[in-house]
Formats: structure tokens, C-alpha cells, sequence
């Protein structure tokens, strides 16, 4: 009885593999598979690749995600041991000009048709695309965008400084912070200890001063643009900053200090969209706080650009070549973008994504605004302090001065501009 | 079968030499094998890593020569300048002050004391802990906003400061401070069991002779253990040499780059700006300063051997 049971199942998932055979092998000659590494493990970070992964999964791929948590060095370490050992993975985590710099050293995947078959290229930001077309070629895809020159306002030190007007410019920004200090509040500037942090704060200054000036002397590392009058009167306006911050935070993150910004002892909050999602995760509401862009000098947005992507690495198997493609559209498709971005907080890369839809917030929506305004004036600049600007070795060199800068009272702007200068001409 | 009829009286005939070497092989794995890997390893990739420090390499090992470039190019970074100023200042404040601490502790023990052995645990124990853990159990006790200050601050003497932490000039000296804590238990064992082994006869003939306890210990008892005092201070100084993590669970390298340490601009240059080849000519530097040590400190010793043999 059992055997002829067994016989006939065995018959029955015969003819089902015969019937859905022809089939597959029309449609797809091997399942696409892709093996990828990035730091993204926990978090909305960790479940946004997650469901990414899912997303995979369910148009037929095998997904296999190990993911590298902590920093970003220990995840390069892997990724340069796997390029080393000659098996690099078929995608990996990797942004801003470090995608030129690792494209030289292991070969990558041309992107350009599946890029032009979507037609991507037209609704990428100029200096976005361009960094992931190392030679020319697309080897790598944008994921998600932060704004760094986020400006956050702490409704609760607003209304102990009897303030109603959001500052859109510096001088406004620093009146509001004077207003802020009469009222009594001990830090109108809210920051954490970090390198990052630091830099930062600068590139804000100076991108809100001169997107111009920042192009040419941070992007382009122009030694005339390095010495210029608007490098000092960014230094001059770091100054200011650091003067409203809290000397006490050694090493510690900014989100350390979000409980005193949200009851009003610190005021303003220069940071990247990512700390929405770090307020509402601490519990705080989005009515405890007011999103705005950073001051812009010249009336006109400037967007400070941030963005995480992937690499792909070249590999000569079908079914990761076939993993590859199926990645690469995943990541181009505005649906994904929506998904990937609404779990982060982050914005869409692609500017033509509707964000009236639910599942947004107003600070969201604000930014992507923000950012299809600043493409329009080409006022978007790369962020230097989250190595979009300059490769690793240069940011760190830059990133020296401008800590010590904030730390120590005593070094000049005009110093600051020469140590700058010279701190550049080193690590060139 | 005319293998079996040679093999047979060679067999006897060497197999005494066969026996012995087989008993002692067993001894010879277990010494050689792994001492020859743990010298290979080093030296191998110390040779490696010199190599490399004269090479071009920037994320991944490449062949080239760029001669001394990679060492010009790290020797005028200003963090490698604060680093070894650092070095210095940390080097000489850890070793001095722990030593110092690590031998009174070891002397109000030597006392005879109830409960000696509790004390000893207690004093010993933060050796246990992993440097990460006392960096960010001293970040927070030393932070002004949180730890020590607030505390007096809050008990009323509200114009108590002790904000090195986050002071450029004195935050180096926060991590002299946690290094103590960690490492003073380590000295105290070690002087302990010096002042343990002097001989009795000795301490006898100093009471006979009248001495006091102070006398007792500066003209008698402290002057036999200075060989301790030199090998706990060649020890404490190679830990200063190669700190890292406490640096960087402490303070990061901050305020600014004010805490910098030369292990921490080497995983810098390497790993964070990608420039394996100056990485790489920072830690041979390292090395050099190591070796500075180490080889005054055996030649010593050597000497010493080589005195007390003739003697």
C-alpha cells in the first residue's frame, strides 16, 4: 500500500518537474545567485538589506548576504582579502570615490546596458552618477541619499528663545543662536565628538557660504580656492559653532545628546536625515523637533550629498553574472528605491519618485524637494566628511585639521586655511 | 623477501638510536614545530611588512621601490609628530607612576596584613580586563558631564573641574591614568614577590643593627630588588610602546587628534586611509623604537649574566 503510494507520488512530482521544466529553462538558463558583503547587519540598515534580499529572492535569485558589523574598515578588510585571495564577492558595499579607487584594483562589471535599459542616467544627480562610472563606465549603483546639511530645530529651545522664524541663512542662523544663548540655553549647537561630526559642521559651512567655493577647493582640491576668502569664512563661521557646543563629549556620538536637545538645553542640529530615524527610534515625536535645510548664503538650495551604493566585482559564473543583472535592476527600480529608503529614513537616488504618498515624512519629502531644486541650480556637492569628496587617505588628512580646529580655541582661521592648504599638499 | 633478510640486522643494529629518537620526538614536536612557526610567522612578516613599507602599495600589496618616500611622507604628517610626543609623555608617565604605585601597593602587603590575599585578587584583577572595557568604563567615569565632576559637582563643591578628558594638553594623561588602574596590580605582584625572596638573614642583621621599617626598606630591601624594578619597567614600557586600544576606546585619539598614539596611526594609515605602504614604514618605525628598548635592556642583561659568571 505504501509502496504504491511512494510510486505515485514519485510519478506525480515527475510530471510536474516535466511540465515546469521547458519553462524554466526558456525563461532563465540558471537561477541568478549573488553573494554580497556590506557592514549592514542591524537596525533599519540591517532590515532594509533584508528585505531587499526578499525582494530578490522572490524574482527566482539565491541571495547570500554576509553581512561584516562594526566599521566600515572591517568590512574593506574582507573585501580586500577576498579581492586578494582572487574570489572577491559579486557585489559589496562601497561609496564615493573609493569605488574609482578600488575599480583599479580588481576588475568590475560594465553596467552601461542594464543602466541604459533603464534609462537611470537621466534621473541621477551629474556628480552622483559620476562617481560611479569610474573610466567612464558604470561599475557601481547608488542605493539611497542622505542630505548632510540637515538642519534641526529643537521646538522646545525655539520656544524658550521666543523664536518663530526658521534661519535660512548664517547671519540668521547666527542671531537665532544668540537668541538662543540669551535665553539661557547652554548649548545652542548640538554635536557629538566625533571626527565625522566635525567635519561636518565645516562642509556645511562652507557649502552654505559658497557651493561654488566648496566645488572647487573640496571637490576639486583647488590650491587657489584652498587659500580663498571663503575658506577663512568658514572657518570663521566653525568657529562660531564650536563656541555653541558642548565641550563635553570626548568621543561620543551626537545621539548621546538628543534627550537635552529635545528638552530644549541645546538648540540647533546640523546633521545628516539619518538622525530623524535616530529621534524617533529613542522615542521622541516628530512634533518635538522641526526639520529645515541647512543656510544657504546665496538664496538658492544647497544639498550636501551622501550616498551608499554597491560595487560589482567581476565574476565569470552564469549564475552570479545573472545575480548581478537581476541586482542591478532591483536597485534602479523606483518601487525598491521606495521600499529601501522608507525603511532608513533615507530619500530615493532617483529624482522622479513621488513621496506624497503615505509611509513618508515631511522631512523626507522636504529633502528629495531639496535636492531636485539643487540639481536644478547645480548647487548638489559631495559630502566630505562621509568620504564622498576625496578618497579615504585625503579626507582622514583633511578631517585632521578640521577637528583640531573645533577643539582648540586657539588656532586662527587664517591658520586653520593654511594648515588646511598644507595638510592637502601631504596626503596628495 | 631480500628486503626482509637486509632489513632485518640493520634494524637491530640501529634500533636503539631509532628507540631513543622515537621516545624523544614526541618532545621535539611539541617544542620545535610550533617554535618554529611562531619565529616564522614573525619573522617572516616583519620582513614583509618592511618590504612593503618601501614599496608604493596603497590598498592592496604591490611590487615596486619608492626607497625612503612612504617614511618622509609619514615622518611630516603632524599626527605621527603628536604621536611620538605622545609616546613620550604617556611612555615615561605610565611606566614611572605605575612602577611607583606597583611597589607601594606591593609593600603595604608585604606587611602581613589580614586578608592579603582578597587585597592581592582586587589589585590584580583589572589585569584581567580587556583594555576595551576599562577605556569605556574610564571614558565615562573621567567625563565631565557624567562621571567624577558631576558627581563632586552635585554633592555641592560646584566649582570643582577635572575636564582633562576633554582637555587638549592634559587628555593624554587620562589614558596614564586608566593604564595605571590596569596595570599597577601586574607591578605589585611582581615587586611583591621580590620583596618576598629577600633573605631573611639579611632583614635580621638590619635589625640587629638598629634600622627603622623606612631605613629598612630604602638602604636594605629596595636596593636587592632592582633587577625586578628594571624588568618591570621594560615591561610596562613595551605595553606603552604598543597601546591601542585603550587610546581608542578612551579617547578615540581626541580631542582633535591631541591623544594620538603611533599604533593608532599605523591601523590609520592602513586600514582607514588606505595606504598600506605608509602604514607599513610607520610600523617598521615602531619596531626601531621597540628594538631601542629591548636590545639596551638584553645587552644589559647579557652583561650582567656574563659579570655574575666571572664573579
Amino acid at each position: 500500500m505504501s509502496r504504491i503510494t511512494r510510486r505515485s507520488m514519485l510519478a506525480a512530482a515527475g510530471a510536474a518537474a516535466v511540465v515546469s521544466a521547458p519553462r524554466r529553462a526558456s525563461a532563465q538558463a540558471v537561477k541568478p545567485r549573488l553573494t554580497a558583503i556590506s557592514q549592514w547587519s542591524a537596525g533599519s540598515d540591517g532590515a532594509a538589506i533584508t528585505a531587499l534580499g526578499k525582494k530578490f529572492e522572490e524574482r527566482g535569485g539565491v541571495w547570500q548576504h554576509s553581512p561584516v558589523p562594526g566599521f566600515t574598515t572591517e568590512m574593506m578588510n574582507k573585501l580586500r582579502a577576498q579581492i586578494m585571495a582572487g574570489d572577491p564577492p559579486a557585489c559589496s558595499q562601497l561609496k564615493g570615490p573609493e569605488i574609482a579607487a578600488w575599480s583599479k584594483i580588481a576588475a568590475t562589471v560594465n553596467l552601461d546596458a542594464t543602466v541604459a535599459a533603464a534609462g537611470y542616467e537621466k534621473v541621477v544627480a551629474p556628480d552622483l552618477a559620476r562617481l560611479h562610472k569610474p573610466g567612464g563606465k558604470w561599475a557601481a549603483l547608488p542605493l539611497q541619499i542622505y542630505r548632510t546639511n540637515t538642519l534641526f530645530l529643537s521646538k522646545r529651545a525655539l520656544d524658550r528663545a521666543k523664536a518663530d522664524k526658521l534661519p535660512t541663512t548664517w547671519a540668521e542662523f547666527n542671531a537665532l543662536g544668540d537668541k538662543m544663548k540669551a535665553a539661557g540655553i547652554a548649548y545652542p549647537v548640538c554635536n557629538g565628538g566625533t571626527r565625522a561630526d566635525d567635519g561636518q559642521k565645516f562642509e556645511a559651512c562652507l557649502a552654505g557660504i559658497s557651493p561654488t567655493a566648496y566645488r572647487a577647493a573640496i571637490m576639486n582640491l583647488d590650491e587657489k580656492a584652498l587659500k580663498g576668502p571663503e575658506m577663512k569664512a568658514a572657518f570663521a563661521q566653525l568657529r562660531k559653532l564650536a563656541d555653541w557646543m558642548d565641550p563635553n563629549t570626548a568621543a561620543q556620538s551626537y545621539a548621546v545628546h538628543l534627550p537635552k536637545f529635545v528638552a530644549g538645553d541645546m538648540g540647533m542640529m546640523i546633521q545628516g536625515g539619518w538622525a530623524q530615524g535616530v529621534l524617533i527610534n529613542a522615542g521622541f515625536k516628530l512634533d518635538d523637533f522641526i526639520i529645515a535645510p541647512g543656510p544657504t548664503d546665496n538664496g538658492k538650495p544647497v544639498f550636501i550629498l551622501n550616498a551608499d551604493a554597491f560595487i560589482f566585482w567581476q565574476r565569470k559564473e552564469p549564475d552570479l553574472q545573472a545575480g548581478q543583472k537581476l541586482m542591478a535592476e532591483l536597485v534602479m527600480d523606483p518601487a525598491i528605491q521606495t521600499m529601501y529608503s522608507q525603511i532608513t529614513g533615507s530619500i530615493p537616488v532617483r529624482t522622479d519618485v513621488d513621496l506624497s504618498g503615505a509611509g513618508w515624512s515631511d522631512g523626507q519629502r522636504e529633502a528629495a524637494r531639496t535636492l531636485k531644486e539643487a540639481v536644478a541650480v547645480n548647487q548638489v556637492v559631495l559630502s566630505l566628511a562621509h568620504n564622498m569628496a576625496q578618497e579615504n587617505g585625503m579626507t582622514a588628512a583633511m578631517i585632521d585639521v578640521l577637528t583640531e580646529y573645533v577643539k582648540n580655541r586657539s588656532i586662527t582661521p587664517d591658520q586653520a586655511v593654511t594648515r588646511l592648504a598644507e595638510a592637502v599638499e601631504g596626503a596628495r | 623477501m631480500s628486503v626482509s633478510t637486509l632489513g632485518t640486522p640493520s634494524a637491530t643494529r640501529l634500533s636503539p638510536a631509532i628507540l631513543a629518537g622515537l621516545k624523544r620526538l614526541p618532545e621535539w614536536l611539541v617544542i620545535w614545530v610550533p617554535l618554529l612557526l611562531s619565529a616564522g610567522h614573525v619573522v617572516v612578516f616583519t620582513a614583509w611588512t618592511t618590504w612593503i613599507s618601501f614599496t608604493p602599495s596603497t590598498l592592496v600589496p604591490v611590487d615596486g621601490w619608492v626607497g625612503l618616500r612612504n617614511y618622509t611622507s609619514v615622518l611630516g604628517t603632524r599626527n605621527w609628530k603628536i604621536a611620538f610626543d605622545n609616546l613620550l609623555l604617556f611612555g615615561f608617565g605610565f611606566v614611572v607612576l605605575t612602577a611607583l604605585v606597583g611597589l607601594l601597593l606591593a609593600i603595604l602587603i608585604d606587611q602581613r596584613i589580614r586578608g592579603e590575599n582578597v587585597l592581592r585578587s582586587i589589585f590584580l584583577y583589572p589585569m584581567a580586563v580587556s583594555f576595551v572595557v576599562t577605556g569605556t568604563v574610564w571614558s565615562w567615569l573621567l567625563n565631565p558631564g557624567m562621571g567624577v565632576q558631576k558627581l563632586v559637582n552635585d554633592m555641592g563643591w560646584t566649582s570643582f573641574r577635572f575636564d582633562w578628558l576633554v582637555d587638549r594638553d592634559m587628555a593624554i594623561w587620562t589614558i596614564v591614568i586608566a593604564g595605571i588602574w590596569q596595570s599597577s596590580g601586574f607591578a605589585m605582584a611582581l615587586f611583591l614577590a621580590g620583596l618576598r625572596s629577600v633573605e631573611a638573614d639579611l632583614i635580621k642583621a638590619a635589625q640587629i643593627d638598629g634600622a627603622g621599617p623606612f631605613r629598612m626598606y630604602t638602604r636594605v630591601i629596595l636596593p636587592t630588588l632592582w633587577p625586578i624594578v628594571v624588568a618591570v619597567m621594560v615591561i610596562l614600557l613595551q605595553f606603552a610602546i604598543r597601546t591601542f586600544d585603550l587610546v581608542r576606546a578612551l579617547t578615540g585619539g581626541g580631542p582633535g587628534i591631541a591623544t594620538q598614539l603611533p599604533a593608532l596611526v599605523i591601523y590609520d594609515f592602513m586600514f582607514q586611509r588606505g595606504h598600506l605602504g605608509r602604514g607599513s614604514a610607520a610600523a617598521v618605525m615602531m619596531l626601531l623604537t621597540l628594538l631601542g628598548v629591548l636590545l639596551p635592556y638584553g645587552a644589559w642583561k647579557y652583561y650582567m649574566r656574563r659579570r655574575a659568571a666571572n664573579a
